[in-house]
């Protein structure tokens, strides 16, 4: 089946006065049609410039340096290539096939207009429903994001709590039927319990409206819990790639290893908890070789002269390390 | 899917809304108009004592005057107590109930030095020019700074912010009569592009006022030089305030979502970036729209421009306090207005700033 989403040999670089910000490195791999893609690493770590970058919506400094971004709506029609579109498609393309939940949704309503105005700009940009049509179908989305209509239609975004808007933003997300939803660390600001909402609301709307899901988070338990697969992103570039049971059980990379041992289990003694030494390193000036040897424990000689490609691990699970077979 | 679809009224939520505000709004509005009544009776009070404060009385600045042409001084003095007929050795707060129960009945007295001309309508008199002259200058100056603004912080670091910063930067530090002065000087004395006289008054002597083209044409020519000056002077503050607005608005997330939307560039810039810039600008405008009914003393005086300004700078020269006193009422009841206005417009622009009573 053709993924949803191809990218290919993605590089984006943001030019700030030091040099060049190497943000997204030569990223490959494909998003499945309906699958729900996790997407972890630190911050820093060119997370969320990926997912601008698939919207086209990076800062003016910012510069996609190669690749390619094939985006199909069903396995039948055309590849369209994103990063060719020209400003009108782009519009087009936006929100309609595409459409992304911002890390700070609280924010990511227009203060002075209500929801249902901004419901209807929406709308309006792709000429979409309108009047009572459009409010029939955004009343539809609230209650699948378990939001009562009434109350949130007519509201001032000021008027509903951080949980309320960000299942608000959902809702707007799916108003096109996009066939790819990027969530970029929707629940970060959240509380723990507003979170465990948000994800069950995720979980289900997957199961009922067959889209695609980008999930970028640094919440490793989260990601485990909604994804079907799990990608790991260090320094700008994919490290490790599979599904979600092979990366948690028999993690390849010493990162991802370093990552989930970080985080605290029910049954785990808290003297299995280890942090990963070091930081994450400068994107402007990145250690030659592998970019996570000055922190990995396995690091070889071979590890500071020469950067591993993603090699296949097991039968869809790829991993970019010389010592995978190590682990 | 199979979810059931809950009725979303449009008109009865907004029926709902208007069933519920009145009683919050009377008390609000209940509330305003004591404030503001105190507030102007406070100003009005103050403005009273201070201006008698001030060195030198009427009758003394009359006399000096008169002493000035020659007059002996006891002549002068005679002369100035019998063209004033102002009682001034009377106890102060004397004066000031009796100022205080003509106001009540509506009455601001009459001048001192144009005698048996009541306040009142030397005011009426002026009022429309300055509203006319400084008002349509403020509005001009504020759109144009509105738009500027916007277009600079969308091209910033381009020439043309470039260009437009720095002049905005070095209009807003010249003081406007500065500005008045040189462009006289160049344009009428050095390059003579335009006739002295058109610079002096708001209408050439001779054409009488009416509805016919040349009164109009000859008002617009005195209103020119005046009207730019202003512009000049004003444009630079309003445009560099929008420009830091419409920056810090365009690093807002709610603008990049909308753009992830896929909103045309049209609707973002007027409803996403542009409203929500000028949101601080508006208040600054009303406030400003109240100070134009007391007009511009320095660029009124400047081009002789028969406004409230220049009514006030020459009361205050010569001490005549019932025109004063008159002028700066007008004025506080003006901004007090304006600022009233200002409260309501942006808690209608900005529902995140509602009347206090409104919040459960």
């Amino acid at each position: 089946m053709t993924p949803t989403l191809s990218i290919q040999n993605l590089t984006i670089e943001y030019a700030v006065r030091r040099g060049a910000v190497q943000a997204v490195r030569n990223i490959s791999f494909d998003i499945r049609r309906g699958e729900v893609l996790s997407l972890i690493g630190e911050s820093g770590s060119g997370k969320t410039t990926f997912g601008l970058g698939v919207m086209r919506l990076l800062p003016t400094m910012a510069r996609v340096r190669q690749g390619s971004l094939l985006y199909r709506r069903d396995a039948a029609s055309d590849a369209l290539e994103v990063l060719k579109l020209n400003d009108a498609a782009l519009r087009a393309f936006r929100w309609k096939h595409v459409a992304m939940v911002f890390q700070s949704a609280l924010n990511s309503f227009n203060p002075v207009l209500r929801i249902s105005d901004q419901f209807a700009d929406t709308a309006h940009a792709h000429g979409y429903l309108r009047g009572n049509l459009l409010a029939a179908r955004a009343a539809q989305l609230f209650t699948l994001v378990r939001l009562d209509p009434e109350r949130v239609w007519r509201a001032f975004p000021h008027e509903l709590s951080g949980g309320m808007r960000q299942r608000v933003m959902i809702a707007l997300a799916l108003l096109l039927e996009p066939q790819l939803l990027i969530l970029d660390e929707p629940t970060t600001a959240l509380d723990v319990l507003t979170q465990r909402n948000i994800i069950d609301v995720l979980k289900e709307l997957r199961h009922k409206l067959n889209f695609a899901l980008l999930f970028i988070s640094h919440d490793l338990s989260l990601a485990a819990d909604l994804a079907d697969r799990v990608a790991t992103m260090y320094a700008g570039k994919l490290v490790e790639i599979g599904d979600v049971f092979t990366i948690f059980q028999s993690p390849r990379h010493p990162y991802t290893t370093g990552l989930i041992r970080a985080v605290p289990t029910l049954t785990s003694d808290r003297k299995d908890l280890t942090s990963i030494p070091g930081s994450p390193p400068d994107l402007i000036d990145l250690p030659s070789g592998c970019k996570f040897h000055p922190r990995c424990p396995l690091a070889s000689a071979r590890c500071k002269s020469e950067e591993p490609e993603l090699e296949d691990a097991a039968a869809g699970h790829q991993v970019a390390c010389w010592n995978w077979r190590a682990i | 899917m199979t979810t059931t679809v809950a009725p979303l009224g449009v008109d009865r939520t907004w029926l709902a809304r208007l069933k519920r505000i009145p009683l919050d709004d009377l008390r609000y509005l209940v509330r305003s108009v004591l404030k503001s009544l105190f507030t102007i009776w406070l100003v009005t009070t103050l403005i009273f004592f201070v201006i008698r404060l001030m060195p030198g009385n009427p009758v003394d600045i009359f006399v000096q005057d008169l002493l000035l042409k020659g007059l002996a001084y006891e002549d002068a003095q005679t002369q100035a107590a019998s063209m004033l007929g102002v009682r001034l050795d009377r106890p102060l707060h004397e004066q000031y109930f009796e100022f205080l129960g003509n106001l009540a009945q509506g009455d601001l007295g009459k001048s001192y030095i144009s005698r048996n001309v009541p306040v009142s309508q030397m005011i009426v008199q002026r009022l429309p020019w300055s509203i006319f002259s400084i008002g349509t200058a403020l509005l001009i100056s504020f759109a144009l700074g509105i738009l500027l603004g916007m277009i600079v912080a969308y091209k910033r670091n381009s020439w043309i912010d470039h260009l437009l910063t720095n002049l905005a930067a070095a209009m807003d530090a010249l003081p406007s009569y500065l500005i008045a002065i040189l462009l006289i000087l160049l344009l009428c004395t050095v390059f003579k592009v335009i006739p002295v006289t058109m610079t002096r008054g708001a209408v050439s002597p001779g054409i009488p006022p009416g509805f016919s083209i040349d009164f109009f044409v000859d008002v617009l020519q005195h209103y020119a030089l005046l009207a730019f000056v202003y512009i000049l002077s004003r444009t630079g503050s309003w445009m560099l305030t929008m420009k830091s607005s419409t920056m810090s608005t365009l690093g807002e997330d709610y603008v990049t979502a909308a753009s992830a939307r896929g909103l045309s560039e049209g609707r973002i810039i007027t409803a996403y970036v542009g409203r929500n810039a000028s949101l601080p600008l508006v208040t600054r405008l009303a406030l400003s729209i109240g100070f134009v009914v007391g007009g511009s003393v320095i660029i009124e005086s400047i081009f002789v421009y028969p406004g409230i300004g220049l009514l006030l700078s020459q009361a205050l020269y010569s001490r005549d306090y019932p025109v004063m006193q008159g002028v700066f009422l007008v004025t506080t009841i003006a901004v007090v207005l304006s600022n009233f206005v200002a409260d309501l417009l942006y808690g209608w622009l900005d529902p995140r700033i509602r009347i206090a009573g409104e919040a459960k």
